[in-house]
């Protein structure tokens, strides 16, 4: 199996308001291959977020070597970064971030605006359909219940055809029966796409659906 | 999906704060144009009207005083002068036509002046057009009737001094030509014709002083017969009552008194003073002869003469400073309506914020993020001079009805004055400048802080 993630010897330390540097990260070393889904589990401030953004381009580590779908974004220049991430990572929030004043539609297409992925908005249309929302596309995010805007942010998160999906605490503002569907819906997506997802999560439960579980501690 | 589908979003997002910072920016366009506009307008229109105008001559005094009151019926007469030097003038082998005005009543606030018939036969208020009739026919005029009326204004005007003094009068008889069967005629301008609904056939009575007062004396004794109405001709003339100048000394009050300036001792001669005007206008035979002949007359201890294109010119660069001040009050509300925003994009950035750090992960370049903020300042601007350029022209269209009855002419409301576009220009660089500081913050946002959930 390719590794679609790989980190080495990653470390990130964070000035604190007192001037004392607070080492975040620091792990020895950390892969998924192709199509892989893993959990990642840690403490709260164990600096599970902190990763994510690190492997997404959006921090630079201080040291060690992040190498996604076979490129170093951080050896990359910011702007061939962001073009880089748009391509190559899907991103999924806990607070959904979608766009308020965007229709569901819109802010998929957001998604591929910054991407290189061809098809358009018919390939928008088709996810939002594959999420269950085909009659949903016009509705902006207030119109939507918490479980449908998380499957927005899915589409979203998806419209790029990225090899990496990175999912922080996608079930997080959900309730139990939203969580499970919307778990089911992200794994199911990710399979059938091969997309690699690592998700961050506090949730036992899925914890438990996951066969590849990544205690942050573990790597160190 | 695209930066501006982007831009117009985040505008309609903050529809109050878009709308009043645009309408600000709309109020300064539609200042700084109305004022290119009408002053623009209104220099072009007095130019104009100058055109036919090449040299005016009357009372010792303000030029321009003299120009305004002969050309545009505006202001009061310096005074009078002697028929006589309108004679000379007029036997000038220099001078090609020479018109006298009489002024000093009004009808409804339309200025009544008296002249002769030449004004509507050989004069051309621009090159090539006279004065044409809409409908009937011009005044009567004879020379003859014009000294019987001389005669007979002296002769009322040594009547009240004998009065005055308290001495017994016998009524002389009265020169040939009296006033029963001289014709009391007016030609009116289209104005005037459509604001008072004078028609052809119908009377009026005019009221002493050119302009219209509740204490003024009404000339009862005298009814005017509308002959004629002048086609609308965009000038003076058409707010203007031209009647026969003869009339005009048979009214009670236009006595002749004798000069109005003392008179060298080489002009004086012993024939008395038949008549006054209050001024002349003279077309020449040739522009060489303008410059000696001003400086004659001007020699005169009783006469002066102007040129009303020079006059006009200075009273415009007089006005001109008036109208750059007007000018930078316009831009300093475009300038304040810059600030007001980049304050309002200021303000809106901490709710910004989390959007900027959303499209920053979905991938948006820094320069993106730059460019949209820009974009909506430049956008807000663009749209607000786009308004408020024709909210300009509409400002200048509706005030042309007041203008138009207060001096007989409109101004070209529609027609785009090249200065408009560095207003434009001026407005779309204010937008970016306003947008540059709310936009550099745009640009440093801190992605992971601001996607942070915020609960």
């Amino acid at each position: 199996m390719s590794e679609v993630l790989s980190l080495r010897n990653v470390s990130k330390t964070f000035r604190e308001a007192d001037g004392n540097l607070l080492e975040v990260i620091s792990l020895r070393q950390f892969e998924l291959g192709a199509g892989e889904q893993a959990v990642l589990v840690g403490e709260s401030g164990s600096g599970k977020s902190t990763l994510l953004n690190l492997i997404a381009g959006i921090l630079l580590p201080d040291k060690g070597e992040i190498m996604v779908n076979g490129t170093n974004p951080t050896k990359l220049s910011e702007a061939a970064r962001d073009r880089f991430r748009a391509a190559n990572i899907g991103y999924v929030f806990q607070s959904f971030n979608l766009l308020q004043g965007f229709t569901a539609l819109e802010n998929v297409l957001l998604g591929q605006m910054f991407g290189s992925a061809n098809g358009g908005a018919d390939r928008a249309v088709q996810l939002l359909k594959s999420v269950g929302l085909g009659h949903r596309l016009q509705h902006k995010p207030r119109a939507l219940s918490v479980g449908e805007q998380q499957r927005v942010a899915i589409a979203r998160a998806l419209v790029n055809a990225p090899p990496l999906v990175l999912a922080d605490e996608p079930t997080g503002s959900l309730d139990a029966r939203n969580g499970v569907a919307v778990l089911d819906l992200l794994r199911r997506i990710c399979t059938e796409g091969k997309h690699t997802l690592l998700l961050v999560t506090h949730d036992p439960q899925v914890m438990k659906s996951f066969e590849k579980v990544v205690r942050l501690e573990d790597l160190r | 999906m695209n930066l501006m589908k982007i831009v117009m979003k985040n505008m309609r997002q903050r529809a109050l704060a878009t709308w009043l910072t645009g309408t600000s920016v709309a109020l300064g366009v539609a200042l700084a144009v109305a004022i290119v506009l009408i002053k623009q307008g209104v220099q072009q229109r007095f130019e104009q009207g100058t055109l036919g105008y090449e040299m005016v001559v009357g009372a010792k005094g303000s030029p321009l005083q003299l120009v305004l009151n002969t050309v545009y019926n505006l202001d009061i007469s310096p005074g009078n002068i002697s028929w006589k030097l309108f004679e000379q003038l007029r036997a000038d082998q220099r001078v090609k036509l020479a018109v006298p005005f009489s002024v000093g009543d009004n009808f409804h606030g339309f200025r009544i002046v008296g002249t002769t018939d030449v004004f509507f036969k050989d004069f051309e208020f621009e090159p090539g057009r006279k004065p044409e009739l809409a409908a009937g026919r011009i005044f009567t005029f004879t020379e003859a009737a014009l000294k019987s009326a001389f005669q007979e204004a002296e002769q009322r005007a040594k009547e009240r001094e004998a009065k005055e003094r308290g001495e017994e009068v016998k009524s002389a008889p009265m020169p040939e030509g009296t006033p029963a069967n001289r014709p009391f005629e007016a030609v009116i301008g289209s104005t005037v014709a459509r604001e008072t609904g004078l028609q052809i056939g119908q009377t009026f009575i005019a009221a002493h002083g050119v302009q219209p007062s509740a204490e003024a004396k009404e000339h009862t004794e005298n009814p005017w017969t509308v002959v004629g109405i002048l086609a609308p001709t965009h000038t003076a003339a058409d707010r203007a009552v031209y009647i026969n100048l003869d009339s005009f000394y048979h009214i009670e009050g236009h006595e002749i008194r004798g000069p109005t300036a003392p008179v060298k001792a080489e002009e004086k001669d012993n024939d008395p003073d038949p008549g006054q005007v209050s001024s002349i206008v003279l077309k020449l035979r040739s522009p060489i002869h303008a410059f000696p002949l001003y400086r004659e007359i001007n020699d005169r201890q009783d006469a002066m003469a102007a040129f009303p294109a020079a006059e006009i010119r200075k009273l415009f660069d007089i006005v001109g400073n008036i109208d750059r001040l007007l000018f930078a009050q316009a831009i300093l509300v475009l300038i304040v309506a810059g600030v007001a925003i980049a304050v309002s994009i200021y303000n809106s950035m901490s709710e910004r914020r989390r959007e900027i750090a959303i499209l920053r992960a979905l991938g948006a370049r820094r320069a993106t993020i730059f460019s949209i903020v820009l974009l909506e300042a430049t956008t807000i601007c663009v749209v607000g001079a786009a308004a408020g350029l024709l909210g300009g022209h509409l400002v200048v269209a509706a005030a042309n009805g007041a203008l138009y009855r207060a001096s007989g002419f409109v101004i070209p409301a529609f027609h785009i004055q090249p200065l408009e576009w560095y207003i434009l220009y001026v407005a779309v660089a204010l937008g970016a400048l306003s947008g540059i500081g709310p936009a550099w913050g745009a640009y440093r946002t801190d992605v992971a802080k601001n996607l942070a959930p915020s609960s």
